[in-house]
């Protein structure tokens, strides 16, 4: 069996910055948009680049990313001799372990790979919003006869501090790199999408395993050990909409985009549809005094209160009298009779009690979010 | 109910005032509660009730349940344990004949009857609106020993009667007397459900080859004393498609709120072809009362006790009221309407403006332009 490309995705974070959202759920798992969880984003773009092997390195709480995958028809990729796999840390004759870093977590699955007999391998995060033709990305690499090439995009030079860097030439070859610098030189932000020629990233990782002192780490050991053996590694030049979705704030605006027409991202494009796990619930049901606008509902919500420019996941209560505004909702939380909510994230079966109160006063700092957890 | 066959019958309309609505599907595949379609009801119920062998009886216009079923896999009908079988009814119905349920249809698949191994089969319409388990009338069935179980309702003024339709008058549980309407001595309206032994049902249909009687009710009403025949009585919410009086009633009936709930709330969720739909996205100018709203909508205009399916669009300025609009409809700039049913994919031009009432909504078959 041969397969040109095989993508393998790293889900395997806890996302501990994403506080009580990820309390029982891997962060690719988190709900965004409603009803999408994040790693429907890179499992969308994999199913509109037409590649159709993905592997899901996973080892935090990974029932409900498990149990959402499922067999991977919702993305299409319940084909045979390709699809899903959920790559958990495994034992073998000389024992087992954790996935000590995301390169290792590729190391402890050469086996996988090799199944396949791939000529590349694309490596992706389960925790970026965006939307790429990964094929396109795949024939620059061949293009440029790269052996290693990293999508980035150009952020503002007064972000740049945040980011992993690159320096490149005018051909676009990658002269150095810069991790979260005081003084950047480039305002090339690595996006975390690398494709590999799996020849050598076999032998890179199989050496990196060896090493006592490596973190086991694409971006601090393996990336850097290419780089010095003189290794021909590209930028990719990204221009779309991407966003990382690590923090509260970031995770919170990146939802509210979705309901800004002036950003160039949008759910409700038919044309280039993302795609996820459904199955079957009641319609959306509004009551006679219920006012909802400038906002994305899912099916099963039941809405009697107010809703202005919030995001509600599937089975949402919304009681009467509640007013809820810049919020996002997730599955089966109750939110109720006489709540006023403003710039909250409600999780997942959240309990909401009457009369509520979290709103942005003067005394607050406006755009503070409330993370409401059962 | 493991060892029972569902057979979902077919009542095609075509002499009801649906005909507009039915050019391309029967009762059973119309569009209904902005997502569903009616056979969804029975189907789900028979599934929910731990019946996993189901036949869905279609008429000539069988590409609509094909298309709608595929494999069965959101009724959970595609696996080991349950399957499903799209039947093609008998197309030799004569006209003018009011059958309540054909036996032709049945004859024409005897090789799928003969192959069930089982002892019990259950009948029921795909023009029903109810959350029912057939379990309560299976006690009753069960206990009794019966024949065939005929599940009724008591005293249903609303419920819109047709001239073939059956009225029991019972002894205790047991069914004495079967009328049709003109001739009723009671008012425990038989609702197109049973149950019944496959032997009888065997028996039966043995008669009809022989007798030219293609109707499964008259026999069974002339063999009350030979058959163990048996009442259930149904009290939940039920509605029964037959004519566009119905269809909108049973429509606007989601709009109450407790209705939906007995519908969709329960244990026993009904089950409809799935689609990956985006979250339905409300205009800055939205204003909404008292709807119903699929997935995947686009929705800017003010909308008011209304049905709206999944992926339609409505525009700023556009108000909509006591209307049922179904999927992939598009609803221009300052439309207004009130009292319609649009069939799928209707385009609504900007500034036209569509007024039905009650009694006769206005209805644009598929794909209409105005």
């Amino acid at each position: 069996m041969k397969t040109e490309c095989v993508a393998m995705l790293l889900a395997g974070g806890q996302g501990s910055r994403l506080g009580s959202l990820t309390f029982n759920n891997a962060k690719p798992a988190v709900l965004f948009g409603g009803k999408y969880r994040i790693i429907d984003f890179p499992l969308s773009n994999c199913m509109n680049s037409e590649i159709d092997t993905v592997g899901v390195l996973t080892q935090y709480r990974p029932y409900i990313l498990n149990n959402y995958i499922s067999d991977g028809s919702a993305w299409a990729l319940d084909k045979p001799g390709a699809g899903v796999r959920i790559l958990p840390p495994y034992m073998g004759q000389k024992g087992g372990r954790w996935y000590a870093g995301t390169a290792d977590a590729i190391t402890q699955n050469i086996d996988f790979i090799d199944s396949y007999d791939p000529e590349y391998v694309l490596v992706l995060s389960g925790d970026h919003i965006y939307k790429m033709d990964y094929s396109e990305m795949l024939q620059y690499h061949r293009d440029k006869r790269a052996n290693l090439t990293i999508a980035v995009m150009e952020v503002p030079w007064e972000d740049a501090s945040r980011f992993g860097l690159v320096e490149v030439n005018n051909d676009n070859r990658i002269l150095g790199f810069q991790e979260k610098p005081e003084n950047p030189k480039s305002n090339l932000a690595s996006m975390g999408i690398y494709i590999f020629d799996w020849k050598e990233l076999r032998k890179a990782l199989l050496e990196d395993q060896d090493d006592p002192l490596s973190e086991h780490d694409f971006g601090n050991n393996v990336i850097p050990a290419l780089f010095e053996e003189g290794q021909r590694i590209f930028a990719y030049p990204f221009s779309g909409y991407w966003r990382d979705v690590g923090t509260i704030q970031s995770y919170f605006d990146a939802n509210m985009d979705l309901l800004d027409d002036s950003i160039d991202f949008d759910l409700t494009d038919k044309n280039n549809p993302f795609f996820s796990n459904n199955f079957s619930r009641h319609p959306q049901f509004i009551g006679s005094d219920a006012e909802v606008k400038d906002s994305l509902i899912c099916d099963g919500c039941v809405i009697f209160g107010k809703v202005e420019h919030s995001i509600l996941s599937h089975d949402v209560h919304v009681d009467e009298n509640v007013v809820l505004k810049n919020c996002i909702v997730h599955t089966g939380a109750v939110i109720g009779d006489g709540a006023i909510l403003e710039n909250c994230i409600i999780g997942t079966n959240g309990r909401v009690p009457a009369d509520a109160r979290y709103i942005a006063d003067e005394s607050d700092n406006p755009s503070e979010i409330h993370v409401l957890n059962s | 109910m493991k060892n029972t066959l569902g057979i979902l019958l077919t009542y095609p309309g075509d002499n009801s005032d649906l005909r507009e609505l039915l050019q391309h599907r029967s009762v059973g595949t119309l569009p209904f509660g902005g997502r569903y379609r009616l056979l969804d009801f029975n189907l789900s119920n028979m599934v929910n009730s731990g019946i996993g062998k189901i036949g869905v009886m279609s008429s000539s216009k069988f590409s609509s349940v094909i298309d709608h079923l595929g494999t069965g896999k959101e009724w959970m009908l595609s696996r080991k344990t349950g399957d499903l079988a799209i039947l093609k009814g008998s197309s030799s119905t004569r006209i003018g004949e009011q059958l309540k349920i054909n036996l032709r249809d049945l004859i024409d698949n005897i090789g799928y009857l003969q192959k069930f191994k089982g002892d019990t089969v259950v009948m029921a319409g795909s023009n029903l609106v109810t959350c029912y388990d057939f379990n309560e009338p299976y006690q009753i069935f069960k206990k009794n020993d019966a024949d065939i179980t005929l599940i009724y309702r008591e005293n249903e003024p609303d419920f819109h009667s047709l001239s073939n339709d059956l009225f029991l008058t019972l002894d205790g549980h047991r069914v004495v007397k079967i009328d049709r309407f003109h001739e009723r001595e009671s008012e425990n309206k038989f609702v197109d459900m049973l149950i019944i032994k496959k032997s009888v049902l065997m028996q039966i249909l043995e008669s009809a080859e022989n007798s030219g009687e293609w109707d499964m009710m008259d026999i069974i009403a002339d063999n009350l004393t030979s058959l163990k025949v048996f009442g259930a009585l149904h009290t939940g919410y039920i509605n029964r498609v037959t004519n566009v009086e119905r269809y909108y009633t049973a429509n606007m009936d989601l709009l109450d709120y407790d209705i939906l709930k007995e519908l969709f709330m329960t244990n026993r969720p009904i089950y409809t072809k799935i689609k990956d739909n985006h979250p339905t996205l409300y205009g800055d100018d939205a204003v909404m009362s008292n709807c119903i709203v699929g997935s995947g909508a686009n929705l800017d205009g003010d909308m008011d006790h209304s049905v709206v399916f999944r992926e339609v669009t409505a525009e700023e300025g556009s108000k909509i009221s006591n209307s049922i609009i179904m999927q992939k409809c598009s609803i221009g700039k300052n439309v207004k309407l009130d009292h319609v049913i649009f069939d799928k994919e209707c385009v609504i031009r900007d500034n036209a403006t569509l007024i039905g009432t009650k009694d006769d909504p206005i209805i644009l078959s598929k794909a209409t332009i105005i």
